[in-house]
């Protein structure tokens, strides 16, 4: 059985030789482990001041000689490197809508600021520093706002080789470009100011989510067209303690346009995850609701509980995740706690299928020999029917 | 209690941000005093939003909101307040630590502390131990509440903890800490005097620091 027929079996309750694999994305320290080191620490090649003075002068151009280049190679290390491993399905990205102001941070396109940081291995990594969007005039006034035609025909360019260098190793479920409509809006006008302008500015927040929905359908499509099967869509919408907003909030906000988005995947028979971080539980009714194939992450940090969630949800939507990245998939864990927790998810989450076993988030402080013990471990107890 | 002080409870627990203001003002009017329209009005209306929040039919988008519709009320009732009544359960030192400059708990755990009459000095994100050790020495702050959501930043609260040990403040000084990667049995590997898991949890572990000093 080859990784995408087993994996999209398994979204269809069908049943396959053992429990895919899944990579949750793997962090630049993560793929140099498997793939090789650079010769120089990357993070260099951009915290330095002669990069600082041209990205401070020539912000633009040098976004697209320079600094997007050098994403786009990071992004297919990722995936190649996953490939490498011996993953079943990979959660592939192409981001393209970020742009240095300096050698310290950047903005992306949809409103949010982020600060440009060393992973502490030596990669460029970023991390949010807060919103760009906190008026109305600075909505109508944003100078980086895309054409999504443009995103989506970039992000299929990026897929249709992903497709012809990867396809056949690994099932690539891809996003393109576009983060989660919540999300998106959320880093745009800050935690704070989101639901008071759902109460007060609602004309505005329904043009963002049209805006933003309208991105994630173009650059979807665009990857159906490339040959992705499986379009997956990271959108956070809990903390560990639960939903951020209401959860009929949330539906009435967004559901309309995931469901749109969702139906559209489906009428070309492909598959959709949705990846929520957090303690999803008051949610994961809705997200069924409006189509979803496959859910990720069920972090072991947050207070929802994987195993209550496959005896509720377990026919009608794939679980995807399990394995933590806190302690397990970390230095300080011993390989033999890797392998008891993988076959104890097994013997959980496997029966009657619909279970795939992944890291519950990528991270930088996630070393590959990790992930080849847990994938090992996989490998040898997954295996149906289910035995350990 | 007056119909008018019930409003205002009501208000808030509705969370009614267009309504706040007549209502409190409302209040005035009928000559209840600023303090009481605190003490019972918005401290009692808060009191039943972080009730809903706990039974799960409130979240983390309501308590902001109920912090915006007391933000709403606060100038007014402080433009006819005595100076100094502010701020009288204490000052609580607020920071995320160094490496990690993520703030949305931080911020919301500022807000419900401010409403609920503690004197909020916040730091802002990144930062470093030395920092936070020279505002505590500068304001004499007993209570410091610290921020992370990455796991890999854990070791920026280990290094105010030792800090504060270092100092021999640990006795006068209650360390509380919160974030998404941070857990029980974290706090206990830490050293902390307490673990928030949630906003309102902060605040109530707050207020029985304060209560106890």
């Amino acid at each position: 059985m080859d990784p995408t027929e087993r994996i999209i079996r398994t979204f269809e309750g069908k049943p396959v030789d053992r429990v895919p694999t899944f990579c949750a994305g793997l962090e630049d320290r993560t793929f140099n482990e498997v793939l090789g080191q650079p010769p120089f620490h990357p993070h260099k090649l951009i915290d330095n001041p002669l990069s600082d003075f041209l990205f401070r002068k020539w912000s633009p151009l040098m976004t697209k000689i320079f600094f997007q280049p050098l994403v786009t190679i990071g992004m297919e290390k990722r995936v190649k490197a996953a490939a490498k491993l011996g993953f079943d399905a990979d959660w592939a990205i192409y981001e393209e809508t970020f742009t240095p102001q300096n050698s310290k941070s950047m903005v992306r396109y949809s409103g949010s600021i982020y600060d440009i940081i060393d992973d502490g291995y030596g990669n460029s990594s970023y991390m949010y520093r807060g919103p760009g969007i906190t008026s109305r005039e600075d909505f109508d006034e944003w100078p980086y706002w895309r054409n999504p035609d443009e995103i989506a025909h970039r992000s299929y360019k990026f897929f249709k080789k992903i497709m012809k260098r990867y396809g056949d190793s690994m099932c690539i479920c891809g996003q393109g470009s576009a983060y989660g409509i919540q999300e998106t809006i959320l880093w745009s006008v800050g935690f704070e100011r989101m639901p008071v302008w759902i109460m007060r500015e609602k004309e505005l927040i329904k043009r963002f989510i049209d805006m933003i929905g309208e991105i994630c359908m173009k650059t979807s499509m665009a990857l159906m067209d490339a040959g992705v099967t499986v379009i997956l869509q990271t959108d956070d919408f809990a903390f560990k303690s639960g939903p951020m907003i209401n959860p009929k909030q949330i539906d009435s906000l967004f559901g309309p346009s995931y469901t749109k988005i969702i139906k559209a995947v489906h009428d070309r028979g492909g598959k959709y995850i949705l990846h929520s971080c957090g303690d999803n539980t008051l949610l994961f009714d809705i997200f069924i609701k409006w189509g979803v194939d496959g859910l990720h992450a069920y972090e072991n940090t947050a207070n929802g509980d994987i195993f209550k969630e496959k005896e509720i949800h377990g026919e009608d939507v794939t679980i995807i995740g399990g394995v933590g990245i806190d302690y397990l998939l970390s230095e300080r864990s011993k390989d033999e706690e890797i392998v008891d927790e993988v076959k104890k998810l097994i013997r959980a989450l496997g029966h009657g299928g619909r279970f795939m076993i992944a890291p519950v988030h990528s991270m930088s402080s996630i070393p590959a020999d990790k992930l080849r013990v847990m994938l090992d471990a996989a490998k040898q107890y997954g295996k149906y029917p289910i035995t350990v | 209690m007056k119909e008018s002080i019930i409003e205002v409870q009501k208000a808030i627990n509705e969370l009614l941000l267009d309504e706040i203001k007549g209502l409190v003002q409302a209040c005035l009017d009928e000559g209840i005093s600023p303090l009481e329209i605190i003490e019972t009005g918005i401290s009692k209306g808060l009191d039943l939003v972080g009730e809903q929040f706990e039974a799960g039919t409130y979240f983390l988008g309501d308590l902001v909101m109920a912090g915006e519709v007391v933000k709403e009320a606060m100038p007014l009732i402080e433009s006819r307040m005595d100076p100094g009544a502010a701020g009288q359960k204490g000052k609580v030192i607020l920071a995320t630590v160094h490496g990690d400059i993520h703030e949305i708990g931080k911020n919301i755990v500022g807000m419900l502390l401010n409403v609920n009459g503690f004197e909020v000095i916040d730091l802002g994100v990144d930062v470093p131990a030395e920092k936070i050790m020279a505002a505590i020495q500068e304001t004499g702050a007993r209570l410091v509440g610290l921020s992370a959501l990455l796991t890999t930043m854990v070791g920026g609260i280990k290094e105010v903890i030792d800090s504060v040990m270092e100092a021999g403040l640990k006795d006068r000084v209650k360390i509380v800490i919160g974030g998404a990667c941070i857990s029980e049995k974290l706090k206990e590997e830490m050293g902390a005097d307490a673990y928030g898991e949630t906003a309102i949890d902060a605040v109530k572990i707050f207020d029985g620091f304060s209560k106890a000093a």
